[in-house]
């Protein structure tokens, strides 16, 4: 089985993150990670190589300092790794972004001489949170999506799927090679070993620039050709305190919460 | 963070960090309370290979210099001093097979650790503390066996080691040179625990007493010659020492970190006190000793990776850094007023957790002996 996971690295999302004097977020001291949804792409596809046999192939596009990031996948599960970068591709939409990488897929595919079967993206990145470039990756591929899953088996080329949906969860199938985009599962990402770690380190990132990328729609690419646009960026609102509510007895604090939201009109 | 490491430890430090941060920190206040050993903290340590860093490469470990791994285990004392002192003492109960033994039994405790053992090294007896070589545990030779009896107290990871490197005396007649030092896997019929400790502090760390009964072991389970056990276990500490002011340390670091960030946070007078001087002064004399306490540590950890002696250096390193881990958490305690002597905050545990390494591993009294000795020449 061959699988490619696509992640992206943002700011570390555990850091509250303000704008600054010009509208921009203020990323100095904030550590680049990798996107914590592909993270547990990651780690949902490296149990599926390791339940059979197979190769976990990890790209991203981004700057140099995305190779760390790359590096870190190394130690936990992934095989190979390479970095797509280019000042063409650089302020891409999910439009551009999925087209370089469809376009990297088929590169990867055509060196090692290995189809893809399995497509791993997170549902969404913790900085923009679009959510696009999974279901478009699987537009460019033509291949079928499923999207926000939380388990996932292959039998042959018939691929199961537990998607979370807003009312709770659904089985999915549908055939081999597709594009999965994974929200967060039952379980954790692995810690990288200590060996695994100091091995990553020392394994290549193999390099994809325009250039290799012989079909890249020059037209969808980089800032340019972008079709969307962030205009303006907001800081989400601050919360108001709470109302603690201690009655003597559960039953009153109950009864007030419920007076409450009747005063309120929640209902 | 001061060490200066390589930039492979800087990678798996800030991965020990996130570690440390997501699944020991947090969870080691309740085990503080009921004194509980976190097995489920350690197996997730172990799945890390967090518990075999001072295991030799050529014996499967991972080939980090000294100071690389001191840099590790600090930021797992600045957790929790008790998980990084489990992970010491399990290094200082290898250390007697890797000082003195022969390959069959360096490779077999080093296999132990790789699969997820610990080491306990079993040196202090009920009469025999600082005095080690007081010790009345025999070892009496039988054929192709040792018959070992006596009772060890104190011992770190007691409860849960997966071999024990013990002292006992082959010819009493000989003091210090009739102690033999052995290698007995746990397990083996007449060793047994007992008497678990309930300790003040690092009670995420287990420590008992290990008893031996007619405790029949192969006569090639000798570690070394028989009569240099107190040498290999002199040997030992000395190596260890390094460690236990490495976790000292951490215990020093945590205790800054938390007197700043509640002294950020705490108003007192229409500002937060870290605004007063008085309070800055504080935080630079902490910072002074737990700086100075860590290079020591590393210029003595640096030594022994040079093969250069070392015995005076990791005696100053343990002294100095658990002298001024004990005097960093009262101060700790001091910027958090009231809240500091209170279970509910993080501060009062780390005066706890420090006083032990004031004691074990050789008290610094005896480090002072080791220091003046070293110093003013016999």
């Amino acid at each position: 089985m061959n699988i490619l996971v696509c992640i992206k690295q943002v700011p570390d999302d555990s850091v509250e993150i303000h704008l600054n004097g010009e509208g921009a977020p203020d990323l100095a001291n904030v550590t680049p990670v990798v996107n914590a949804f592909d993270t547990y792409a990651l780690e949902m596809a490296a149990r599926l190589k390791e339940s059979s046999e197979g190769e976990v192939t990890v790209v991203c596009v981004g700057e140099d300092g995305a190779k760390n990031s790359l590096k870190n996948c190394l130690a936990v599960g992934a095989d190979y790794a390479y970095l797509i970068k280019d000042d063409a591709f650089t302020g891409s939409d999910s439009r551009g972004i999925s087209n370089i990488l469809k376009n990297a897929a088929a590169k990867i595919e055509a060196e090692t001489g290995k189809k893809f079967d399995l497509v791993f993206c997170g549902k969404e990145a913790t900085d923009a949170a679009l959510g696009q470039a999974g279901p478009m990756l699987a537009e460019e591929l033509g291949v079928g999506v499923i999207t926000n899953i939380t388990e996932i088996a292959l039998d042959g080329d018939k691929v199961t799927a537990k998607q979370e949906t807003e009312e709770g969860y659904r089985t999915v199938e549908t055939s081999a090679p597709c594009v999965v985009t994974v929200t967060k599962p039952e379980y954790d990402p692995r810690y990288p070993t200590i060996k695994n770690k100091m091995a990553a380190r020392k394994k290549p990132i193999g390099d994809l620039a325009m250039g290799d990328l012989a079909d890249v729609a020059a037209d969808k690419v980089g800032e340019a050709n972008a079709q969307v646009k962030t205009l303006k960026l907001y800081e989400p609102a601050k919360k108001e305190a709470g109302v603690k509510i201690q009655e003597e007895t559960e039953e009153d604090s109950a009864l007030k919460a419920v007076a409450m939201m009747a005063d309120a009109k929640v209902f | 963070m001061a060490y200066l490491i390589s930039e492979e430890a800087k990678d798996l430090l800030q991965d020990v960090h996130e570690f440390c941060e997501n699944e020991v920190k947090e969870q080691c206040k309740a085990y503080d309370v009921s004194g509980e050993w976190p097995k489920e903290i350690y197996d997730k340590a172990i799945e890390m290979q967090l518990h075999s860093l001072e295991v030799p490469e050529e014996y499967g470990g991972p080939g980090l210099s000294r100071v690389d791994v001191a840099a590790l285990i600090e930021e797992m004392a600045i957790a929790d001093a008790g998980f990084a002192t489990t992970i010491s003492a399990s290094g200082l109960g290898t250390k007697p097979v890797l000082i003195a033994g022969n390959e069959e039994q360096k490779k077999h405790v080093c296999q132990k650790i790789i699969d997820g053992g610990f080491g306990a090294f079993c040196l202090t007896e009920p009469g025999a503390g600082s005095d080690a070589s007081a010790g009345t545990t025999t070892a009496v030779k039988d054929g192709d066996e040792y018959v070992l009896n006596g009772r060890k107290c104190f011992i770190t990871n007691g409860g849960i080691a997966s071999f024990y490197c013990i002292t006992a005396m082959t010819d009493k007649s000989k003091g210090v040179k009739g102690i033999s030092m052995f290698l007995v896997d746990a397990g083996t019929p007449g060793l047994s625990t007992g008497n678990e400790e309930n300790k003040m502090g690092i009670r995420t760390s287990n420590t008992c007493d290990v008893v031996l009964e007619d405790c029949r072991i192969p006569a090639a389970n000798l570690i070394g010659e028989e009569g240099r056990g107190f040498n290999i276990a002199m040997k030992t500490l000395d190596q260890a020492r390094a460690w236990m002011g490495c976790v000292a340390t951490g215990i020093a670091q945590r205790g800054i970190n938390e007197g700043i960030a509640y002294a950020k946070e705490r108003v007192q007078f229409g500002k937060p006190v870290i605004k007063n001087q008085a309070m800055q002064f504080k935080v630079a004399d902490m910072e002074i000793k737990t700086e100075t306490a860590r290079q020591m540590v590393a210029h003595a950890l640096t030594k022994m990776d040079m093969g250069l002696p070392h015995s005076k250096e990791a005696a100053i390193a343990k002294c100095y850094a658990s002298d001024i881990a004990m005097e960093v958490a009262s101060e700790a305690i001091q910027m958090f007023g009231g809240y500091g002597y209170s279970r509910e905050y993080p501060v009062e545990k780390l005066l706890r957790d420090a006083k032990i390494f004031q004691i074990f591993e050789g008290s610094n009294e005896i480090q002072r002996i080791v220091v003046a000795n070293n110093t003013i020449g016999r």
